[in-house]
C-alpha cells in the first residue's frame, strides 16, 4: 500500500518509508505495519521502541460544557492531566477541566471517536457542549515504548517521566525538544509505553530528534503489528 | 533554574513559562484622562515587595496569576485569573 | 612497596590503586614516545617516566609541571588531538594517544619565548591598561596580535569536526556532591533512610582522600573505612553513583549543572548536600611555581593511586600534622626525606609525628621557605633555603640551603566554597585559628566534611551522616533516629606559610595569570584596595584554576595592606562554572525545532530555495540560486497572466467559538464583525493597547457563533496568546483554539483560476455570481473537505482553499495535476512579496513597526469608529488628535534606475524622515515601486521623495498613492 496513494498521509510517511517501512492498511488508513523484521520489532518495542501512529483517529473537545456533554456521552473523565481507558480501546486524556483529547484505540476503528464526532455534530441541544477540535490534524502521534523510554525522554524533556513517579495514565503537557508537546503514559499491557502528540508541522523535525536520542539505547522504529504483539 | 508551580500542571521548570508584568486595574478607556491614560501604558511601578503579576504556562496557553517578591524573587502564591476577574465583565 | 616495576616508566612503584601493572598502553607527549599504565592520567603517566615539565606559563613562559594532580589547577593544560586545555592530571591516557603542550614558541623544552621571565619587571599589573595606547595604531596592528601570539592557552582548531554532546535531566530527593568519605556517609545515610539519592563525586573511583592520604601510621583505617562506605553504598537500590563527574553550578531552586564525560546533566534535587571537601593551598616564596614543587597531596596521589615515585631527595613543608603522613608515605615510596620544615614552634602530638622521628627525619620546627632554587633554565627544583620564621610573622633571612628535587608543600586546605557560595552562602574566617566558617546557607541545603570544617575522619563521617539526617527530616520521611553529633576531636594546630616575599619576585600567587605578590601588592597601592576591583585589575583568580589556590593569598595580602583581616576582605564572588566547561556540552544537541507544511517535500522535490518565517520554512522561490531573478519573474507573470500556486499553510489560523463570538471579533480587532453575514470574509486588523498596528488577517464568519480567523505567520502564537489574556479578564462566553497547524492551504490566483479549479470542485459553484469577492464556501475539493475563500492579496482573481494538514499534500498534488493544461506554476515568497506591492498590500512587522499607527498606514477604513471599545481605540483616539510627523507613502523611481534597499532613509534637506520599508522592480508597471514612510508633510501624490542608497548616493522619486496595479481591483473581484 502506497502512503502517497492516500488522501490522508502521515506527517512523516517519507521518512519512514526511507527507514524500510512498509505500509498496510489498517482500518482505512495505511499505516507502517513492520520494517522488515516483526519479531526483532517486538525486542525493539519492549526495549525501546517508536511508532508514528498519526493517521489513526483522534479528537478533541474543549470550551464550556464539553466534559459534561462528553460524560452524558458515556466516556469515563479523569482528573485534568490524567487520563481513563474507554472500553473499546480509546483514552481520554483530561487536559483541562473542559478539554478533553480522545485517541482512538490502535485498532484504527473510528468507534467512540468517530460516535463523538457525530454525536456532537448532531446535538440540537441548547445547552453547552464544548467544541470539537481537530486534534488529527493539529498534532501528530506517536508512541514511545519499552523499557528504556523514560531514559530516553531524560534527555528531552524536563519533566520527570520515570515510571516510579510518572504514574500510567499520568500526562505532562510539557516542552520536548524545545518544542511544546503532550505526553501521556499508557502502558501497552505492561510495556512501558507513552503517546507523544506534538504540534503536527513539527512532526518531520521530532522523528530525527527522537531516533537520536534512542540510538544509546539501541532504540528504533517499530511497526504497527509490533505494538499489536505487546498487546496480546 | 527556578520552579514554578502553574494552577493547571504544577511544579515546571520556569522556562516554561512567560511572564507579562503587573496587574494592574486600567482607567476607564472613556473617562481618563489622556495622562492617565498614558500613564497606564507606558509607566510601571516597579515595586519592590510582593507584586501581583500573569503569567502563562506556554505549553499549554495557560494564563494565571502569580504573587512574586521582587527583592527575594520567591513565588509566593499561584492562581487561576478566574479569582480576579469575574464572569461577563466588562472592560 | 618500594622497588622499580619493570614497565610503566622508570619511576613506576607498586601498590598504585587505580593503575593495571598488567596492562602497558604507548602513548606521545611532545611527539616522543612513552609507556603508561592502563588508568594512568598523562601527567602521573609522564611522572612515571621522569617527564615534570607539562606547561608553559601564561605571561612569563616559565616551565611549570604537577601541583594538585586533582585538576586544579592550570598548570597541566595540554592538548590531545585537536581538543585544547585539557587537564592533564585527569585526562587518562590510552593506546595511542597524541599529547602536545601549549603556550610556547618552538618547543616546550627549549621555548624561545622563555626570556619573557626576565623582563618580569617591565611588565607590571595592568601593564597593557597603560602602556600600549600610543601611538594609536600600534595596539591594533602590533601589540595586540603579539600579546594574542604569546599570551595565553591553547589554540582553537577551527576545523575539528563537531563532537556529539548531549544532555539529560536528572531528578533526585537528594544530591550529593562530593564523592569522598563525607560524602559517602551522606549518601549512604539518605539512601537508607528511603530517599532517592544521586552521588557526585570528580573523581574516577569514590573515597576522596581515603585513597591517597595517611589518616594512622598503619594505613590500615582508610582502606577499612572505604570498605565499609562502599559496601553500604552498594546496598542501596534506590542510589545513583556518578563518578568522573563535576557539578559546576548551583542555580536556583536546587538546578545543578553536572558534566560527565561529553554529557551535561541538568539535576533537579530537593535537598542538596555539598562535601566538596578543601582544596590543599600552595604557599608563596620565590621560585614557589618550579616543576617539583606539589602539594604533599600531590605526591601522595602519585604514589597511592598510580604508583609513580614523585622523586628522589623531597623536602616537606607543612603548617599543620598532614605533611608527617605524607613524609611517612615518601619515606614508604623509597624518597629520601632529607628535611620536614614545621612552620609550627612545636609539634603536636599525633601519630605519624612519632613515627616520623622514629624513622631518624630532621624536622625543623618554627621554620619556612624563603626561596626555592632551579635548575639551568628553571626547569626544576634542586634544592630549598629555608629560615627561622622570625617574630613578626615573616621568614627570615640567611638559613640553610637543602638540596632535594621534590618539595611537598602541605599548608593546610580552604573549603572548596564555590558551589556553597553560589547558592548564597558567605565565607568566614577566624584570623586567630586560620580557620573558615561558611554560613548563610538557606534551607534544602547542607554542608558536611572537610567545607563544613570537619577534617578528621571520624569528624567528617558523622558530620556526611548528620547533614543527611538534615536532608532527609526535610523530605518529610519520618522514623530515622538522629545521628550523634562528634564534636572534631582534635582542632588541629595550624600555622599557615607566611607570604615570603623577595626582592626579585617570582613569588607566584597565581600561578594561573602569573601574578606575584607585588602585583596584588601594586594593584592595592593603586587604590584597588578590595579584592573585586584587585580582581579586575590584576586579573587574579581569572585563570583556569578560579581562585582556588590564589583567593587566600590575595585576601591576605590585601587584608595586610589595608589594615583589615582575611575575614573582612573576603573572596570574590563565586560564580558558575566551578571548573571548566566545554562550549559542546554547553551546546549539547542543538534542538532547533522547524515547522514544515505538508507540502514540504513537494516544494523540495519540485527544486525551491527555502527560506524561514519563524520556525516555518517556506519556499522563496522555485529552481536553481543562479537563476534566482529569472525564477521570480517568471512566477509573477505566471500569476499576473496565466495561474499561480503558493503554499500559504503557515498562516496563523484561529477558531472564535461561541455566543460571545461576534463581541469577542469586535473587541480584539478594528473593524465590525457583528453585522457580518455568515459565509462573508471580512478583513481584520489587530492594534495594541498604545494603538499601534501589530497584526492583521482574514475573518470568516462559518455560522452565527463561529468565525474563523486567519494571522500572520510569525504573530500567530503571540495573538492567540493575547487573546486568551485578555479573555482571561473579559470573561467572555467564548472559546478561542489555534488551529493553525490543522489546515494545510493553498492559494490558486491569476486569471486561469477559476477555470482550473471548476472542475475539482464538488458543491461549490466558483463562479463570480455564486461565489462572490469575499465570499467563504465549504465543499469538496479533489474529494478533500474543504473551505474556500475567494480573497486577493496578490490582486487577480483567486482562490484560497484550507484543507486538513494530513490531506494538503493530496490537495497540492490534485491541484498541480490537473493544473498541468493551464501552465500552472508554483510560486514561492519572493514572488509574493512584489505581487502585494504592486497592490500596495502592507505586510505586518515589514511595513509597519512598533509605532505604526493605522491613521499612519492610511487604514483607516479598517477602524470602526462608532463601537464602544476595542483594544487600542483611546490610543487611537489620542494620536488622531496629535498627528505625527509621518505617513506611510507609496513611491515609484525609474525602472533603470538604481535599486535601493529596504531600510535605506528618505531624507530631506540633509534630515531623515523617514526610510524605506518594501522596494521592487515591477514589470507590471515598468517601474520601481515601493513603500515607505516619509514626513506627512511631503506625503501627498506628486511630491519628491529622496532616497539615500546603501553606497551612499541618493535617488530621487515621487510619492504616488500605493495601489500601483489594477488600482480599481477589477482583476481580483472578476
Amino acid at each position: 500500500m502506497d502512503p502517497a496513494g492516500q488522501t490522508r498521509r502521515s506527517f512523516v510517511y517519507r521518512r519512514l518509508a526511507e527507514a524500510g517501512a512498509v505500509f498496510g492498511a489498517v482500518a482505512d488508513v495505511a499505516l507502517a505495519v513492520h520494517y522488515g523484521d516483526p519479531d526483532a520489532e517486538l525486542e525493539t518495542a519492549r526495549r525501546l521502541g517508536l511508532a508514528d501512529l498519526s493517521v489513526l483517529p483522534r479528537v478533541g473537545f474543549k470550551g464550556a460544557g464539553a466534559a459534561k456533554w462528553l460524560a452524558a456521552q458515556g466516556v469515563s473523565l479523569p482528573e485534568v492531566n490524567g487520563a481513563a481507558a474507554q472500553p473499546d480501546g480509546a483514552l481520554a486524556a483530561r487536559l483541562g477541566p473542559d478539554e478533553v483529547l480522545l485517541l482512538g484505540g490502535l485498532d484504527g476503528a473510528a468507534g467512540l471517536v468517530g460516535r463523538l464526532d457525530e454525536a456532537w455534530a448532531e446535538a440540537s441541544t441548547v445547552e453547552p457542549r464544548g467544541y470539537p477540535v481537530p486534534r488529527r490534524e493539529t498534532h501528530a502521534w506517536f508512541v514511545v515504548t519499552g523499557a528504556q523510554a523514560a531514559d530516553m525522554f531524560a534527555k528531552l524533556c524536563a519533566v520527570d517521566l520515570r515510571p516510579q513517579s510518572f504514574a500510567n495514565h499520568r500526562i505532562a503537557q510539557t516542552s520536548v525538544a524545545r518544542a511544546n508537546a503532550i505526553v501521556i503514559r499508557a502502558d501497552l499491557a505492561g510495556t512501558l509505553a507513552y503517546h507523544l502528540l506534538v504540534d503536527s508541522a513539527t512532526a518531520d523535525y521530532y522523528l530525527p530528534v527522537l531516533l537520536d536520542a534512542m540510538s544509546e539505547f539501541t532504540g528504533g522504529l517499530v511497526g504497527h503489528q509490533a505494538l499489536q504483539a505487546l498487546l496480546q | 533554574m527556578k520552579v514554578m508551580r502553574c494552577p493547571l500542571n504544577g511544579e515546571r521548570n520556569i522556562s516554561e513559562f512567560t511572564c507579562l508584568g503587573e496587574v494592574s486595574e486600567p482607567p476607564a478607556p472613556d473617562g481618563a484622562s489622556d495622562e492617565a491614560w498614558a500613564a497606564h501604558l507606558w509607566n510601571s511601578n516597579n515595586t519592590a515587595g510582593v507584586v501581583r503579576e500573569w503569567w502563562c504556562h506556554v505549553p499549554t496557553s495557560y494564563w494565571f496569576i502569580a504573587e512574586r517578591n521582587t527583592v527575594t524573587d520567591e513565588i509566593l502564591r499561584t492562581y487561576a485569573a478566574a479569582e480576579l476577574f469575574a464572569k461577563g465583565n466588562n472592560e | 612497596m618500594t622497588g622499580a616495576s619493570a614497565r610503566g616508566g622508570a619511576n613506576r612503584i607498586a601498590g598504585g590503586s587505580q593503575v593495571d601493572y598488567g596492562k602497558p598502553l604507548g602513548f606521545e607527549f611532545e611527539g616522543r614516545r612513552y609507556e603508561g599504565l592502563a588508568g594512568d592520567s598523562i601527567a602521573s603517566a609522564l611522572a612515571a617516566n621522569g617527564v615534570w615539565l607539562l606547561s608553559r606559563s601564561f605571561k612569563y613562559h616559565r616551565p611549570r609541571g604537577v601541583l594538585t594532580m586533582a585538576g586544579h589547577d592550570g598548570n597541566t593544560l595540554v592538548r590531545v588531538g585537536n581538543e585544547p586545555n585539557v587537564r592533564a592530571d585527569r585526562h587518562p591516557i590510552s593506546e595511542g594517544l597524541a599529547v602536545k603542550g601549549q603556550n610556547y614558541r618552538g618547543s616546550l623544552e627549549k621555548d624561545r619565548d622563555a626570556w619573557l621571565g626576565r623582563v618580569s619587571r617591565f611588565l607590571p599589573v595592568g601593564f597593557y591598561y597603560r602602556a600600549f595606547y600610543k601611538p594609536k595604531w600600534a595596539w591594533q596592528r602590533l601589540w595586540e596580535p603579539w600579546f594574542r601570539k604569546s599570551a595565553g592557552l591553547g589554540e582553537a582548531d577551527l576545523a575539528a569536526a563537531h563532537g556529539y554532546f548531549d544532555k539529560a535531566f536528572g531528578h533526585y530527593d537528594v544530591a550529593v556532591i562530593g564523592g569522598g568519605p563525607a560524602g559517602m556517609s551522606a549518601a549512604a545515610f539518605a539512601a537508607k533512610a528511603g530517599a532517592n539519592v544521586v552521588l557526585i563525586g570528580e573523581s574516577p573511583v569514590l573515597g576522596g582522600a581515603l585513597n591517597y592520604a595517611r589518616f594512622d601510621v598503619e594505613r590500615a583505617g582508610a582502606a577499612k573505612t572505604r570498605g565499609e562506605l562502599a559496601a553500604d553504598l552498594e546496598k542501596s537500590p534506590n542510589l545513583t553513583i556518578m563518578t568522573y563527574a563535576a557539578c559546576t553550578g548551583w542555580f536556583a531552586d536546587n538546578w545543578l549543572s553536572v558534566v560527565r564525560g561529553e554529557r551535561l546533566h541538568k539535576i533537579r534535587a530537593r535537598e542538596v548536600i555539598l562535601a566538596t571537601g578543601a582544596v590543599g593551598q600552595p604557599a608563596q616564596f620565590r621560585n614557589n611555581d618550579l616543576p617539583g614543587i606539589m602539594l604533599g597531596s600531590a605526591a601522595q596521589r602519585l604514589i597511592r593511586l598510580y604508583g609513580v615515585r614523585p622523586g628522589r631527595t623531597a623536602v616537606v613543608v607543612t603548617a599543620n600534622d598532614d605533611g608527617y603522613g605524607a613524609a611517612l608515605d615518601l619515606l614508604d615510596a623509597g624518597v629520601t626525606v632529607a628535611a620536614l620544615v614545621d612552620l609550627r614552634p612545636e609539634s603536636g602530638t599525633a601519630p605519624c609525628e612519632d613515627a616520623v622521628r622514629e624513622r631518624g627525619l630532621t624536622v625543623f620546627n618554627g621554620y619556612g621557605v624563603s626561596e626555592a632554587v632551579p635548575v639551568r633554565g628553571n626547569r626544576h627544583v634542586s634544592g630549598v633555603r629555608i629560615a627561622k620564621i622570625g617574630e613578626r610573622g615573616a621568614v627570615g633571612d640567611g638559613g640553610q640551603t637543602i638540596p632535594c628535587d621534590l618539595l611537598c608543600v602541605c599548608n593546610g586546605g580552604m573549603p572548596a566554597y564555590q558551589l556553597a557560595l553560589q547558592a548564597g552562602g558567605r565565607l568566614g574566617y577566624d584570623d586567630g585559628r586560620s580557620v573558615f566558617s561558611i554560613t548563610g546557607l538557606g534551607g534544602h541545603l547542607h554542608l558536611a566534611g572537610a567545607v563544613n570544617g570537619a577534617l578528621s575522619l571520624e569528624a567528617a563521617l558523622a558530620d556526611g551522616r548528620r547533614a543527611a539526617w538534615r536532608a532527609v527530616q526535610a523530605l518529610g520521611i519520618g522514623g530515622v533516629t538522629e545521628p550523634v553529633a562528634l564534636a572534631d576531636p582534635t582542632v588541629q594546630r595550624m600555622r599557615p606559610h607566611p607570604i615570603a616575599t623577595h626582592p626579585r619576585g617570582m613569588d607566584f600567587v597565581d600561578f594561573d595569570e602569573d601574578l606575584q605578590v607585588k602585583d596584588i601588592l601594586n594593584a592595592v597601592a593603586e587604590g584597588y584596595n578590595e579584592v573585586e576591583l584587585v580582581k579586575r585589575f590584576s586579573t587574579v583568580g581569572m585563570g583556569p584554576s578560579q581562585g582556588r589556590h590564589s583567593a587566600l593569598p590575595t585576601a591576605r595580602l590585601v587584608a595586610r595592606a589595608t589594615g583589615r583581616t582575611v575575614g573582612e576582605v573576603g573572596v570574590t564572588t563565586a560564580r558558575p562554572p566551578v571548573s571548566g566547561e566545554k562550549l559542546g556540552v554547553l551546546a549539547g544537541r542543538g534542538f532547533e525545532p522547524e515547522r514544515h507544511t505538508a507540502m514540504h517535500h513537494r516544494h523540495l522535490e519540485a527544486g525551491a530555495q527555502m527560506m524561514t518565517a519563524g520556525l516555518w520554512w517556506r519556499p522563496a522561490f522555485y529552481g536553481p540560486r543562479a537563476r534566482r531573478a529569472d525564477a521570480i519573474r517568471e512566477e509573477i507573470a505566471a500569476v499576473r497572466e496565466n495561474v499561480g500556486m503558493i503554499d500559504v499553510s503557515t498562516l496563523g489560523g484561529l477558531d472564535i467559538r461561541g455566543p460571545g463570538a461576534a463581541e469577542f471579533m469586535n473587541r480584539i480587532y478594528t473593524f465590525a464583525y457583528v453585522k457580518q453575514q455568515v459565509g462573508r470574509a471580512r478583513y481584520v486588523l489587530m492594534t495594541n493597547e498604545a494603538g499601534a498596528i501589530i497584526d492583521d488577517g482574514i475573518a470568516c464568519r462559518l455560522s452565527e457563533d463561529h468565525y474563523y480567523v486567519t494571522a500572520t505567520t510569525g504573530g500567530v502564537d503571540r495573538v492567540y496568546l493575547m487573546m486568551l489574556w485578555w479573555n482571561a479578564q473579559w470573561r467572555l462566553d467564548v472559546d478561542i483554539t489555534n488551529v493553525t497547524a490543522a489546515y494545510a492551504a493553498v492559494n490558486v490566483a491569476g486569471p486561469q483560476s477559476r477555470a482550473l479549479l471548476a472542475p475539482l470542485t464538488e458543491g461549490i459553484d466558483l463562479s463570480g455570481e455564486a461565489f462572490p469577492y469575499m465570499g467563504v464556501r465549504e465543499g469538496l475539493l479533489a474529494g478533500i473537505p474543504a473551505r474556500i475563500f475567494r480573497v486577493g492579496f496578490v490582486g487577480e482573481l483567486g482562490f484560497e482553499v484550507h484543507v486538513p494538514t494530513s490531506m494538503g499534500e493530496a490537495l497540492w498534488d490534485a491541484v498541480t495535476g490537473a493544473g498541468t493544461e493551464f501552465g500552472l506554476r508554483p510560486f514561492g515568497v519572493e514572488a509574493q512579496r512584489v505581487l502585494r506591492l504592486e497592490k500596495g498590500h502592507i505586510i505586518v512587522g515589514q511595513d509597519t513597526d512598533a509605532m505604526t499607527t493605522p491613521e499612519e498606514a492610511d487604514m483607516t477604513w479598517a477602524i470602526a469608529k462608532r463601537k464602544p471599545f476595542f483594544v487600542g481605540k483611546r490610543s487611537i483616539e489620542m494620536r488622531g488628535r496629535r498627528l505625527s510627523k509621518r505617513k506611510l507613502v507609496g513611491f515609484t523611481l525609474d525602472a533603470d534606475g538604481p535599486l535601493p534597499e529596504e531600510s535605506n532613509l528618505v531624507l530631506r534637506r540633509g534630515e531623515i524622515v523617514g526610510f524605506v520599508t518594501s522596494v521592487a522592480r515591477s514589470a507590471a508597471l515598468a517601474k520601481t515601486i515601493g513603500l515607505a514612510y516619509t514626513a506627512r508633510d511631503a506625503s501627498e501624490p506628486g511630491a519628491a521623495i529622496r532616497i539615500r542608497l546603501s553606497s551612499g548616493g541618493d535617488v530621487n522619486g515621487v510619492v504616488v498613492a500605493p495601489h500601483f496595479y489594477d488600482p480599481e481591483n477589477k482583476r481580483q473581484e472578476m
